[in-house]
C-alpha cells in the first residue's frame, strides 16, 4: 500500500512532466504552423495563384504601389485587408471564403473586372485604415497648394470620406482613369472637317425636326409630342413601387418638342467650347435669356467623361446650374426656347402611351435582381435589355443610343443609362398636393432638384417609368477639393445627364 | 490524482499567449486622461535654457520685426541673429545701425532686399529659427518656406488676411509638425503669466459655465505714410502697408485679434458665424474701416460682441470680459462674482518697496521667445499656427461681415477662395482699383432736390 503509494508520486510527477513537454511543442508547433500558413496565405504570390488575370496583376504592377521611384512594393493584403487587430483575421477568413467558392464554383473569365474597378466596390474591398496604416503623414512638405487643401478638406469634413474616393488607381493602374489635372484644355481642340451650320433649324409647323447647332457640326432630333391627358404616376398594386410615386393623378400637358436622345457629349462641348470661362473664376449668373453673353462652365478637374470616351454618349458630370445654362445658351444661339423638361413631361414621354410599370411589357419584381431569391432565380431580361441600359446589361457605363430600341414616342433611353434632370424641385408628396394638375412644374421651392429615369447603375425597379429620384447635390460634390466648390461640374456623379425641350412659343412667334 | 488534459493544457497556455497580447494591448491603449490641469499651457519662464546656439534670420527688419529680433536675442544664452530681409534698403540700414549699437553687427553678406529676400535668407546656412515680421500678406509664402527649408519659426500675428492665405498657414502648420518643426506665434496674450492663471480659474469653474463675451480694442488713429514723390504704387501701399487691406487686412486682424484669440482661448473653439458692422468715418488713407462691430456666434445661445475702432477722442480701451453662470471675468487678472466682489486676484510680483507691480517681470512678448527656445532646446514640442490661424479667420469672418452686411458661416469663410492683392507682387505701378466697401444693395430712387439745398 505504502509503497505503492510512493510509487505512484514520481510517475505522476513524471507524467505532468511529459504533458506539459508534449504542451508545449503542440503550442509551440501550433503557433509556428499558423504563422507560416498566414504567411503563405497572406503573400502577394498566394494571392496571385487565383488573382492571376491582368486586371488584378499586372494592373498592380504598373501602379505607383509597385511601380515607383522607392522600389517599396505594397502588397495585396497591405490595402485589402485591415491592419492587424483591425479585423485582419476575421475579414481574412471572410474573402478567404468567398475566394474559394469563385474559384470552385464561378468562371473566372465571366467576371466584369470593370464593375470591380469602381469605386462603390472598391470602397467594399479597400480599407481605408490600412491606407492611413502606411500613409501616416497626410500633410509631406512635399505636398501641393490643392493636395494641401483636399487633405484639409478630408481631416475637417464631416462627411465619410474614403481615400479611394480620391485616389481610386493608386493600387490598380488605369490607363482609362480620370486624370486628376485640371484640364484646361478640355474642349479646345475641333476635329471636325466639314463647313459648321450657318443657321439653326428653321421650324414652321409642329412636327419633327432637327435642330442644328450654329457654328458647329451638331445636329440632333426633337420629336414633337401633342400633349393631352394622361395618369401620371403608379398605381398603388404596381409591384416595386415607392410611396412618392403616388397617388396617380390625370394630368394634362399642352404640346412640346423634347429631344430624341440624352444631350451628348458632342452637343454639350458645343456649349462648352463656345462659353467656358477660363480659369477658376465662376462665370457670372445670367439672369435672362436674352441677355447677350452667357458665361459658361469652368474647365472640369480630370476627365468627366471618365475616359468612356464622348461623342453621342450622354454628357455626366455636369451639375444640374450647367444643365440650366446650357439651354439657355442653346435657346439663344437657336432662337427658340429650350429648357430642362417638367417632371410631368418628363413621365409622359417616358410612358409613350403606356400605363404599365415600363413603356413594353413586364414585371419589375421578375426583372430586379433585388431580394435574395435573386441569387437563386435570374432577374428576367428579356424584354428590357433590348430597351434600357440598366445595371444587369450596361458595363457600368454610359452606352451610345444605338444600344437601345426607341420607345413608343420614338425616344432613346427615357429609362435608363443616364438619369435626367427635370426642372421641378422634388418633394415626395407634391402628387397629393397639386390641385390642377394642368402643366405642373412642380414645388415652388426645395432643397434639391427631381432626376428620373435611373441610370446603368439601377436595378430593374429604378427604371420603371414613374419611379422617382432627386439630385444629392452634397454627396454629388463630396470630394470637390475646391472652396467653394464647382457650380459647374459633379465631382462624384457619373450618371446623371439631362435632355432637352423645346417650348412651342418657338414657332408662333415666328 | 490530478489528471492534465492535453487539451485543455493547450487551451490555457493558449489562452495564457492570449491573455499577455491583451494585457499588451490594455497597456497601450491606456492614454493619460484628460483632467482640468491637462491645459496645454505654454511654461511660464524666467530665460531660455541654456543649449546648443541657434542662429535667427529675420524677414521683416521693420519696427515690429526688429522688436522681434530684440525679443529673441534677449530671451536665453546662445542666441543670435545672423541674418536679415526685407524690401526696402533703408530699413536693413536701420536694422543694421540698431544691432551695430548693442556690438551685434549683422554681416553684409547676410542681409537681403527685395519680394525675393526671403528665400535668400532662407538659404543661408545653418540657419536655425526664422523670425517672420512682414505685412501679414506675405506670411503664408515665408511660412512654407520655412517649413520648406526646415526652419523653426516666429511668426507675428495675424498670420494671413485672406482664407487662401489661411489655409495655406493650416497646411504648413500640419506639415512642420509632421517634421517636427516648432512654431510659437506672437499672440502675447497666450504667453502671459496673468492670463494664464486667469485662464486655469476659469477652466476650474470660478464663473461656472460660460455664458457670453465680449472683447474690445478702442484706441486713437493710427499711423499712416503720406505718399513721397518717386515713390510707386507698390512701394507706396508696402511704406503704408498698415492702412490697406490685401496688405495689413484691416485693424479687426491686425490689433483686434489678439482680443478675438482670447475669446477663442476661453471658450475652446471657433464662432461659427459672424454678423458685424463697419464703416470708415476719419481714416485718411487706404481702403480701410476705421470702426466694426462684430457679433461674433459660438453657438448655443452664446456670443461675443467684438468691437474694435481707431477713431481719435472717443471712449478708448481694450480688453475682454467673459460672463459666467457665477461670475465673470477680465481674463486678465480678475474674477468677480455676479454681484460685483472681487473674488480672486492674480497676484502680481513685488517691487523693490514691496508694491505690487503691474505685469509679469517678464513680458509676453519676451515670454514668447523663451518658449520657442525652450521648445527647440528641451524637445518639448509646440506649434501655435493653427491656433492662430483659426482666431485669424475668426476676424476674416468678421471683417468680410462687416464689408459686405451678410452674415457670413465659419463653413463658408473656411472654404472661400476669397484671395486679397495683387496675382504678382512686382515694384511698380498697380492695376487693382481700392474701393472702400459698402455693405448691401443700393436703394434705387429718383428722389432729388428740387433746388439747391432743399430738404429732401
Amino acid at each position: 500500500m505504502n509503497f505503492y503509494y510512493h510509487n505512484r508520486k514520481p510517475f505522476a510527477r513524471r507524467s505532468k512532466v511529459w504533458f506539459l513537454f508534449l504542451g508545449i511543442l503542440t503550442t509551440v508547433l501550433v503557433i509556428y504552423g499558423g504563422n507560416k500558413a498566414l504567411k503563405y496565405t497572406s503573400a502577394d504570390k498566394y494571392c496571385m495563384s487565383c488573382h492571376i488575370h491582368p486586371a488584378a496583376d499586372q494592373s498592380w504592377k504598373m501602379s505607383t504601389h509597385y511601380n515607383n521611384s522607392s522600389g517599396v512594393i505594397v502588397s495585396c493584403v497591405d490595402c485589402h485587408l485591415p491592419p492587424k487587430g483591425e479585423g485582419y483575421f476575421f475579414v481574412k477568413v471572410k474573402t478567404g471564403l468567398r475566394d474559394l467558392y469563385g474559384f470552385y464554383f464561378k468562371d473566372s473569365t465571366k467576371f466584369d473586372w470593370e464593375k470591380k474597378r469602381l469605386l462603390e466596390y472598391a470602397k467594399g474591398i479597400v480599407y481605408e485604415k490600412s491606407c492611413l496604416e502606411c500613409h501616416r503623414n497626410l500633410f509631406p512638405v512635399t505636398l501641393s497648394v490643392n493636395g494641401g487643401n483636399a487633405h484639409l478638406f478630408y481631416t475637417t469634413s464631416e462627411d465619410p470620406l474614403n481615400c479611394i474616393n480620391c485616389h481610386l488607381n493608386v493600387g490598380h493602374y488605369d490607363k482609362n482613369a480620370a486624370a486628376h489635372g485640371h484640364d484646361t484644355t478640355f474642349g479646345v481642340t475641333v476635329t471636325s472637317t466639314e463647313p459648321p451650320f450657318t443657321g439653326p433649324a428653321k421650324v414652321e409647323r409642329f412636327e419633327d425636326f432637327t435642330e442644328m447647332i450654329p457654328g458647329s457640326r451638331v445636329s440632333f432630333k426633337m420629336v414633337a409630342l401633342q400633349g393631352g391627358t394622361f395618369n401620371m404616376g403608379s398605381p398603388e398594386k404596381e409591384p416595386l413601387r415607392d410611396p412618392d410615386e403616388g397617388p396617380v393623378r390625370k394630368v394634362t400637358l399642352s404640346k412640346f418638342w423634347i429631344a430624341e436622345t440624352e444631350v451628348t457629349w458632342d452637343e454639350y462641348m458645343a456649349f462648352f467650347s463656345a462659353t467656358a470661362s477660363q480659369g477658376r473664376t465662376e462665370g457670372q449668373v445670367v439672369t435672362t435669356i436674352k441677355a447677350d453673353a452667357i458665361s459658361g462652365a469652368t474647365p472640369p478637374w480630370g476627365a468627366p467623361d471618365q475616359g468612356w470616351g464622348r461623342g453621342s454618349r450622354p454628357a455626366i458630370t455636369l451639375s444640374w446650374y450647367a444643365a440650366n445654362v446650357y439651354c439657355r445658351w442653346l435657346s439663344q444661339v437657336t432662337g427658340k426656347h429650350y429648357r430642362l423638361p417638367t417632371e410631368a413631361e418628363w413621365e409622359y414621354a417616358c410612358r409613350g402611351g403606356t400605363e404599365t410599370p415600363y413603356f413594353f411589357e413586364g414585371n419589375p419584381k421578375k426583372m430586379t435582381s433585388g431580394g435574395f431569391l435573386k441569387k437563386l432565380i435570374k432577374p428576367d431580361t428579356s424584354d428590357i435589355a433590348s430597351r434600357v441600359v440598366y445595371n444587369i446589361n450596361s458595363a457600368f457605363r454610359t452606352e451610345e443610343p444605338s444600344f437601345v430600341k426607341a420607345n413608343p414616342f420614338g425616344l432613346k433611353n427615357m429609362s435608363g443609362n443616364v438619369a435626367e434632370f427635370c426642372s421641378d424641385f422634388y418633394s415626395a408628396d407634391f402628387y397629393k398636393a397639386d390641385s390642377t394638375g394642368i402643366n405642373p412644374a412642380g414645388p415652388v421651392k426645395g432643397p434639391e432638384h427631381v432626376i428620373r429615369g435611373g441610370s446603368f447603375k439601377s436595378d430593374a425597379k429604378d427604371v420603371r417609368s414613374a419611379a422617382r429620384d432627386y439630385t444629392k447635390t452634397k454627396a454629388w460634390l463630396v470630394t470637390d477639393p475646391q472652396m467653394p466648390k464647382s457650380k459647374w461640374w459633379y465631382s462624384d456623379c457619373i450618371d446623371v445627364g439631362f435632355r432637352v425641350v423645346c417650348e412651342i412659343d418657338s414657332i408662333t412667334k415666328h | 490524482m490530478k489528471n492534465i488534459d492535453r487539451r485543455k493544457f493547450i487551451g490555457t497556455a493558449a489562452f495564457a499567449g492570449m491573455g499577455l497580447a491583451g494585457a499588451g494591448a490594455v497597456l497601450s491603449s491606456c492614454k493619460r486622461k484628460t483632467g482640468p490641469t491637462d491645459l496645454k499651457l505654454p511654461p511660464i519662464l524666467r530665460g531660455a535654457p541654456k543649449g546648443k546656439k541657434l542662429r535667427a534670420g529675420l524677414i521683416g527688419t521693420g519696427e515690429r520685426g526688429t522688436g522681434a529680433a530684440i525679443n529673441f536675442i534677449s530671451s536665453g544664452p546662445d542666441l543670435e541673429i545672423i541674418a536679415i530681409a526685407d524690401v526696402f534698403q533703408d530699413k536693413i540700414d536701420a536694422f543694421r545701425e540698431r544691432f551695430a549699437s548693442f556690438n551685434l553687427p549683422i554681416p553684409v553678406e547676410n542681409c537681403f532686399t527685395g519680394f525675393d529676400g526671403y528665400k535668400k535668407l532662407m538659404a543661408v546656412p545653418d540657419l536655425d529659427v526664422v523670425i517672420l515680421a512682414t505685412p501679414p500678406q506675405f506670411r503664408p509664402e515665408h511660412f512654407l518656406e520655412a517649413v520648406m527649408t526646415n526652419k523653426h519659426v516666429f511668426m507675428e500675428k495675424p498670420v494671413a488676411v485672406d482664407p487662401v492665405g489661411i489655409r495655406s498657414i493650416i497646411t504648413s502648420a500640419k506639415k512642420a509638425e509632421a517634421i517636427g518643426l516648432n512654431v510659437v506665434t506672437g499672440t502675447q496674450r497666450r504667453h502671459q503669466e496673468d492670463y494664464i492663471a486667469t485662464y486655469q480659474q476659469v477652466m476650474n469653474g470660478a464663473i461656472g459655465t460660460i455664458t457670453s463675451a465680449k472683447a474690445f480694442w478702442n484706441q486713437n488713429h493710427v499711423w499712416y505714410r503720406e505718399r513721397e514723390p518717386g515713390w510707386n504704387d507698390m512701394e507706396y501701399m508696402i511704406r503704408n502697408w498698415n492702412n490697406f487691406c490685401w496688405l495689413c487686412g484691416d485693424h479687426i486682424l491686425d490689433t483686434h485679434v489678439h482680443n478675438i484669440d482670447v475669446i477663442n482661448w476661453f471658450l475652446g473653439k471657433h464662432p461659427e458665424k459672424a454678423i458685424g458692422y463697419g464703416g470708415r468715418a476719419r481714416r485718411v488713407t487706404g481702403d480701410q474701416y476705421d470702426f466694426f462691430s462684430v457679433d461674433f456666434d459660438y453657438g448655443n445661445g452664446i456670443s461675443s460682441h467684438s468691437m474694435c475702432r481707431q477713431i481719435d477722442s472717443c471712449a478708448n480701451g481694450t480688453g475682454e470680459m467673459i460672463v459666467g453662470t457665477e461670475g465673470y471675468t477680465n481674463c486678465q487678472n480678475t474674477i468677480w462674482d455676479l454681484k460685483g466682489n472681487v473674488i480672486w486676484k492674480f497676484e502680481y510680483p513685488k517691487d523693490e518697496n514691496g508694491v505690487e507691480m503691474e505685469s509679469s517681470i517678464i513680458p509676453a512678448y519676451v515670454q514668447e521667445h523663451m518658449h520657442l527656445v525652450y521648445a527647440i532646446r528641451t524637445g518639448n514640442y509646440v506649434n501655435e499656427a493653427e491656433q492662430t490661424a483659426i482666431s485669424t479667420l475668426t476676424a476674416i469672418m468678421g471683417r468680410t461681415s462687416a464689408y459686405n452686411g451678410r452674415a457670413i458661416t465659419w463653413d463658408e469663410i473656411f472654404k472661400s477662395d476669397m484671395d486679397l492683392g495683387p496675382s504678382k507682387v512686382v515694384m511698380g505701378p498697380v492695376n487693382m482699383v481700392f474701393e472702400i466697401p459698402v455693405p448691401g444693395t443700393p436703394v434705387i430712387s429718383n428722389v432729388t432736390p428740387l433746388y439747391k439745398g432743399q430738404i429732401i
